[in-house]
């Protein structure tokens, strides 16, 4: 189990978030490989549904980022 | 969500701006180190065989 | 009771006599005891059919949305508050209808009763509180008050809040009601003991969506668990399915449900899944200070923006 990791989802608004994100690989930051990001159009299209499905799907953790 | 009994914690939001890279930075160690101390998720997971 | 329900025929018997209305939505006798059913009542000599007593637990604004013409529906408190709701969301007009008040003392418990008798229920009569439970061999009168349903035992709003007439004075309103006890009961457990709590709560559940079908806030043309591109919700009865179909249905009720129980009273099973909804009203009302359907004016709170709204959960 030492060698489990996480997989999270993540929700993230296509116009602040997903664009902190790009700032951050252009920038060369680096941070951890956990996330899988889903862009939205706008935090505001986030349903309960898409995170129930996350985690029916298998994901440890969602994190939902306006 | 908590109050159906998934774990506190499995579900995070936060609110970064397009120029806040060094926050989302922060927020993903932060949502990812909250998310191992929670261990997998195992409560609501479909653990039988999807039938396509 | 008798009064009230004469006076309900009378001013039916009005409305469509003088064609202010195409229709009246009310209830009449069901064939089975206790099970009142819905009934359009089109001209003046149908009044008659009409029934009020403790069995009209079915929300009779349900059959409102989207509905075209004059109609008249006899409305106790939940169902007004109900009505108020629609007509907050667009889904009939205030000018459309013809509210018939009727203030409202509860209805009773048809689990219960049936419950407590080892024979079939033939027959329930009512008056002064009292009812009496017939069968084939045995007859019984019990306190009415003993045998309400949950939800009409707490309700703190029994009086219609918009109507054009009122069928019979209001009655008074119960106070110093803790409507949120069995919220607070399951706040009180842990995370595990919660899960484990709806995985019992939820495990009878054969996903027929009488509840569904039965709420009047549940008008969306096509249901989520009816998409299947994409499919969000499996149809099966897997447990987590199951779960997110009952946590869902409650997310769409949130901020909307008035706690009038059509979908406890209507579930073939017996789940009380108004134990979802009622934690929704509650934080509603604790961080809102709202209830749902008191007057169609007002934007209901997830509808609104205020700078004072709640936000400690976002980092």
């Amino acid at each position: 189990m030492s060698d489990w990791e996480p997989k999270i989802v993540a929700f993230l608004c296509n116009w602040c978030s997903y664009g902190a994100a790009d700032l951050a690989g252009v920038g060369r930051m680096e941070y951890p490989a956990n996330i899988r990001v889903i862009r939205i159009p706008c935090t505001g299209r986030m349903s309960p549904k898409f995170f129930l499905a996350a985690l029916r799907e298998g994901a440890d953790g969602v994190w939902v980022s306006g | 969500m908590e109050h159906m009994g998934i774990e506190p914690g499995r579900l995070q939001f936060s609110w970064v701006s397009s120029a806040e890279s060094t926050k989302f930075v922060s927020v993903v160690n932060e949502v990812t180190d909250i998310i191992k101390k929670l261990g997998p998720n195992d409560r609501f997971v479909k653990k039988d065989v999807r039938v396509a | 009771m008798t009064a009230t329900i004469d006076r309900i025929k009378e001013i039916v018997r009005g409305v469509l006599t003088d064609c202010r209305v195409d229709l009246v939505i009310g209830f009449r006798k069901g064939t089975v005891a206790m099970m009142n059913e819905p009934c359009f009542i089109k001209s003046p000599d149908e009044a008659d059919q009409l029934v009020w007593d403790s069995n009209c637990g079915i929300n009779l604004a349900n059959y409102l949305a989207n509905r075209t013409g004059k109609i008249g529906i006899i409305a106790k408190g939940c169902d007004s508050r109900n009505i108020a709701t629609h007509i907050i969301e667009n889904k009939i007009q205030r000018d459309q209808l013809f509210i018939i008040g009727v203030p409202c003392q509860g209805m009773v418990d048809r689990r219960r009763i049936i419950a407590m008798f080892d024979g079939e229920v033939r027959e329930v009569v009512e008056s002064d509180g009292r009812v009496t439970v017939k069968g084939a061999d045995f007859e019984k009168t019990l306190e009415k008050s003993e045998l309400l349903q949950q939800n009409c035992s707490l309700c703190t709003h029994r009086n219609p809040v918009i109507f054009d007439e009122m069928a019979a004075d209001p009655v008074e309103e119960q106070q110093n009601v803790d409507r949120y006890a069995d919220v607070k009961e399951i706040e009180a457990l842990d995370s595990g003991q919660r899960w484990e709590y709806f995985e019992k709560l939820l495990e009878p559940c054969i996903r027929c969506y009488a509840c569904r079908n039965a709420c009047p806030l549940c008008y969306c043309p096509t249901c989520f668990v009816d998409e299947s591109r994409p499919q969000w919700v499996g149809k099966s009865q897997n447990p987590v399915d199951v779960r997110t179909f009952h946590f869902l249905r409650a997310y769409h009720c949130a901020g909307r449900c008035t706690d009038c129980g059509a979908c406890e009273r209507v579930c073939p099973v017996g789940i009380n899944m108004r134990v979802f909804t009622k934690k929704l009203e509650k934080d509603c009302f604790e961080n809102f200070g709202w209830e749902a359907g008191l007057s169609p004016d007002v934007r209901p709170p997830l509808d609104t923006y205020s700078p004072d709204d709640p936000d400690d959960f976002i980092k």
